[in-house]
């Protein structure tokens, strides 16, 4: 029985070119510190080209939510979108294969016959009185608007009345505007977010970047807010030149945030990067952990979002309190992985709890589905965990192990912990120290909860020993041993290597890109002074990602 | 479950269901084709080999099977292992130059396509060699556009248990950027492929009217939003226009299909049938082999009734994880992979998933090769091309790829040999080539990377 992990005597210089290097890897530390010194040496506004975007599926659900009043199901059928630094939504490779162009047709079907069904309600329009083709046209104007997010062209008028004229002829008004909105779902215009309007009709020749007319800026808005399309207010915002100066975008962008649309799109943003959209393909092992039923795995998911809300929404909007606050969400399925009860009977809805004090939970790091996705079908994972924080709170990724490591997780049973099976990961003369340091010693201190996320005080008949530590950081706040989750959430908290790397990540997710190191630094650095400035407010991070140079422009087109 | 019934002749009459989305083969366009058609499939699985066991003893005609490959057994005449093929060089050496990305994502966004990953910072690998997405067009793409075969699908990607979605998970891109995914649903493949046939008992009344009437509507969508796009062209930039030019060709690759105007259906085999669908959930690992079955009738069937003519068939992704507790392993397929002990559990355990695998291999072998077609089957006039991203697993190979052919592409591949080109190595390019020539594209001379060889393999035909 192989009870440690092997890792090649003779890796030591490869290790150590891999992992002494992560002061200059993309998002490291360093990377903060140019992005922060570019803020004061701003001179001229830099924005690197972002690829045309398409919807993703979420966003695509939403709009048609949105758009039409239906139940946006049908959407699931889309493919699924690819997945870039762990988010869903990076535009370069966000393309319309002959799949999606298929289920585009079908989908767009099966919504446009939903929309139709109440038919007046849809429209706002009674065909008796006022005629069919007059409702028709007025609402190819004001569907049009909303659907491709911008003032409706003769053009575009008379394609949609077009696709009209095929459903109504020798069909009904109800056809004709089935097939009106089947043509528009599968119209470019809104697929995808194009921004080609040139202040003054032609593009600069200067090379000068160029901001974007008010209706994109409506557009980007909505999908970094809502994650949907604009509505015909912000559309007449838009319209009426409301949305012209950085201080109207940034009220506008509040009180979109109070919009009950902004809870998914907020909720989608801290489930990709958490990694807990991949709660629905975990497995664990049946025989070790029978209360990870599918029931508890759905009510995991859905506690991430009840969590979110609550933060974002009820309670003070911090990075502290989604790092620190001590509370769950939970049914009868999730209760006693918590070891928490709940009142029985119930209908499977969570209810808020206070989780017991003595266990140490913390926020989002000690939540059951976090736990269980950062970890292995039979046992906890110090690395994937500490990987976790380094890659998605520090921005400092750790490489993937080289190829002559053997990876595969240590046998269990042995009598041993977690912090004896790593014990070779840590041996500072072995191969596997100079990356394993970063992550190891910050995921042993989660080892009071095992891999769904119980809380225990002992494995293989041993006292667990939660002693961790950030090793290789600049960051004061992070500096020194800890003990638990709690004590490394309350410095995580405290640290602006974390707040530095939140405000990244949620630029990378507003952008669908990542940042360009040098067109991005004054965007960057601001957001991340503002976030700073703020005491690490997350509405307030979405209102300063509104203010930067990369919200608000866009380079010339390049014919 | 009362199975549909998928036969030749109900695909000559043409689709009849009143409610199904998809229309089906419309002997409208038949164009009375009577060349025996040739087949592409690609059978990917993930996480590489171990030489040791993997490859054949013996000399080139006269050889033992490996214990990896020992399932593969009884279409032994019909096999042609292709030992000494290396994806690296026209990967490090390629004029977009560098080695980008980790082993295992070269390799998948590599091997079809010949090409090293785009620049980017997207992806880490061990040494912070990042990458981006795949560089250029797959070779099945490429023969999807290139012979434009007269069936209803112009090419299909079909995945068992894929799930992941970043560039390690996708093996087809239509061009650069542009990763093609995968069909994962049994359901949903059936569905696309033979949704619109009704049982014989329901009547041989023609096309239903309201069917017809969609049709007619669809190809007025498409031609607004075809109009469109074309003039959206016009505004945007270089780098989008190449995607709107991508959302074009994948529409028009559908039109077709959508509006009822099918393939000839000329090319089936007689006793072509739908398979029987069962329910399988596609969440749970130790469903892997009933989701990969299905999908696997389902692939030799939409071959057999000649919907398509090239499929991808990808099981899982690279670098996977996927659980085999069904086989009573525990511990995931990526990890047990890098544990270089030479005996063991998990040495074992390895063994027991590749050669797993190589039996799914045999399945689908053995249904190809239960349709009789012309004097053979239709394995026969198949090339499966069986391929994983890496070659020997603990140290991510690219010299020496575990690609083996099945099938000769009616007589273009001499079977049935075991080649050994390790004493001079060939390039990945080459073997595209290879496969190029076999179904049909004989002209090309080169393909993928430009700094790679050029040519086919030597000996191959």
């Amino acid at each position: 029985m192989r009870r440690i992990l092997w890792c090649g005597p003779a890796l030591g210089l490869v290790l150590g070119i891999a992992c002494s290097v992560d002061e200059g890897a993309p998002g490291g530390e360093n990377e903060t510190e140019r992005g922060a010194a570019g803020v004061d040496a701003c001179p001229t506004a830099q924005v690197p080209r972002t690829p045309l975007r398409r919807l993703t599926r979420f966003e695509y659900a939403n709009s048609v939510r949105d758009l039409l009043q239906v139940d946006p199901s049908a959407a699931s059928e889309l493919p699924a979108d690819e997945v870039t630094n762990g988010f869903d939504n990076n535009a370069a490779v966000l393309t319309v294969s002959s799949l999606h162009a298929e289920k585009y047709v079908l989908v767009a079907e099966k919504l446009a016959a939903a929309a139709v069904a109440d038919l007046p309600a849809l429209t706002g329009c009674d065909a008796p009185s006022t005629g069919e083709e007059a409702c028709a046209r007025q609402f190819a104007r004001s569907f049009g608007r909303r659907a491709f997010r911008r003032a409706v062209t003769d053009g575009d008028e008379q394609l949609l009345m077009t696709a009209y004229a095929v459903g109504r002829t020798g069909g009904s008004h109800e056809e004709g505007i089935e097939v009106m909105i089947r043509a528009a779902l599968q119209s470019p215009s809104f697929l995808y977010r194009l921004e080609t309007t040139s202040p003054g009709g032609a593009e600069a020749s200067d090379g000068a970047l160029v901001p974007l007319s008010q209706f994109e800026i409506a557009t980007r808005l909505s999908y970094l807010i809502w994650a949907s399309g604009p509505d015909d207010e912000l559309l007449d915002a838009a319209e009426r030149g409301e949305l012209g100066s950085k201080e109207q975008i940034a009220t506008r962008a509040r009180q979109m945030l109070t919009s009950p649309k902004a809870r998914v799109a907020v909720s989608n943003f801290v489930s990709q990067w958490t990694g807990a959209r991949r709660l629905d393909i975990t497995t664990k092992d049946a025989a070790l952990f029978p209360e990870f039923t599918t029931e508890a795995r759905a009510a995991m998911a859905a506690e991430l979002s009840a969590f979110v809300d609550h933060v974002m929404w009820e309670g003070d909007h911090t990075l502290t309190s989604l790092l620190t606050a001590p509370i769950g969400f939970v049914n009868e399925s999730l209760a006693p992985i918590y070891g928490v009860s709940v009142p029985l009977g119930g209908s499977g809805a969570l209810q808020r709890v206070d989780l017991p004090p003595e266990q140490g939970r913390a926020g989002l790091l000690t939540q059951a589905g976090f736990l269980s996705v950062q970890g292995h079908p039979d046992q906890t994972s110090p690395v994937l965990r500490g990987k976790f924080v380094r890659s998605m709170l520090l921005c400092q990724p750790p490489p993937p192990p080289p190829p002559d490591a053997d990876i595969s997780p240590p046998d269990v049973g042995a009598g041993l912990t977690a912090r004896d099976r790593a014990a070779t990961h840590l041996d500072a003369g072995g191969g596997c120290y100079n990356c394993h340091q970063l992550m190891d010693p910050i995921g042993l201190a989660f080892e009071s909860f095992d891999a769904i996320g119980r809380h225990r005080l002992t494995e293989g008949a041993q006292t667990i020993d939660v002693t961790g530590e950030v090793v290789n950081t600049t960051d004061a706040a992070l500096a020194g041993e800890f003990h638990g989750v709690r004590e490394l959430a309350e410095k995580l908290a405290q640290s602006s290597t974390v707040r530095d790397c939140v405000a990244t990540q949620w630029f990378r997710f507003a952008s669908g890109r990542l940042e360009a190191e040098r067109e991005d630094a004054c965007s960057l650095g601001t957001l991340q002074q503002a976030f700073d400035a703020s005491g690490g407010d997350l509405q307030e991070l979405v209102v300063a990602i509104t203010q930067t140079d990369a919200f608000l422009h866009r380079p010339p087109i390049q014919p | 479950m009362n199975p549909l019934r998928f036969t030749r002749r109900n695909l000559l009459r043409g689709g009849l269901a009143a409610t199904a989305a998809i229309p089906l083969l419309d002997a409208r366009r038949a164009v009375g084709q009577t060349d025996v058609p040739r087949r592409l499939v690609v059978f990917f699985i993930p996480n590489g080999t171990r030489n040791q066991l993997f490859w054949p003893t013996g000399t080139e005609t006269d050889f033992q099977l490996g214990p990896l490959a020992a399932p593969l057994e009884p279409f032994k005449d019909k096999l042609t292992f292709l030992r000494g093929i290396r994806l690296n060089d026209s990967l490090q050496n390629g004029a977009l130059g560098g080695t980008l990305g980790s082993e295992h994502a070269r390799g998948t966004g590599g091997m079809l396509t010949a090409r090293p990953l785009n620049p980017g910072t997207e992806f880490v690998s061990f040494g912070n060699t990042t990458s981006g997405w795949g560089s250029g067009q797959s070779i099945d793409q490429y023969l999807a556009e290139r012979l434009a075969p007269p069936t209803t699908f112009p090419s299909l990607q079909l995945g068992v248990h894929v799930r992941d979605t970043e560039v390690r998970a996708r093996i087809a891109y239509s061009g650069s950027n542009q990763p093609l995914p995968p069909r994962e649903d049994p359901k949903e493949v059936f569905s696309a492929l033979f949704g619109n046939v009704v049982g014989s008992s329901q009547g041989e009344g023609g096309v239903d009217p309201a069917l017809e009437r969609l049709w007619a509507q669809r190809k007025s969508v498409f031609d607004l939003t075809m109009a469109e796009t074309n003039r959206l062209m016009q505004i945007v930039g270089a780098e989008d226009r190449i995607k709107l030019e991508a959302h074009l060709a994948a529409v028009r690759a559908i039109e077709s299909r959508m509006v009822g105007e099918t393939g000839s259906g000329a090319g089936a085999v007689d006793d072509c049938a739908a398979p029987t669908l069962v329910d399988v959930d596609l969440a749970v690992d130790n469903q892997y082999l009933e989701a990969g079955q299905l999908q696997m009738d389902l692939a030799a069937a939409a071959l057999a009734c000649d919907q398509t003519r090239i499929i991808t068939l990808q099981w899982s992704y690279a670098e996977s994880e996927h659980l085999f507790q069904f086989l009573s392993i525990n511990g995931n397929h990526h990890a047990i992979s890098h544990d270089f002990s030479q005996s063991g559990t998990n040495y074992e355990a390895y063994n027991r998933i590749q050669t797993w695998y190589a039996e799914q291999l045999a399945y689908f072998l053995g249904k190809l090769d239960s349709y009789a077609e012309g004097d053979g089957t239709l394995l026969d006039n198949t090339l499966v091309f069986f391929a994983s991203e890496i070659g020997e697993s603990t140290t991510h190979d690219l010299t020496l790829m575990p690609y083996v052919l099945a099938g000769s592409a009616g007589g273009k591949v001499r079977t049935g040999r075991s080649l050994d080109f390790s004493a001079n190595r060939r390039d990945n390019n080459q073997l595209l080539v290879s496969i190029a020539h076999a179904m049909g594209a004989e002209d090309l001379e080169s393909f993928g990377d430009p700094s790679g060889a050029t040519g086919p393999l030597p000996g191959l035909t």
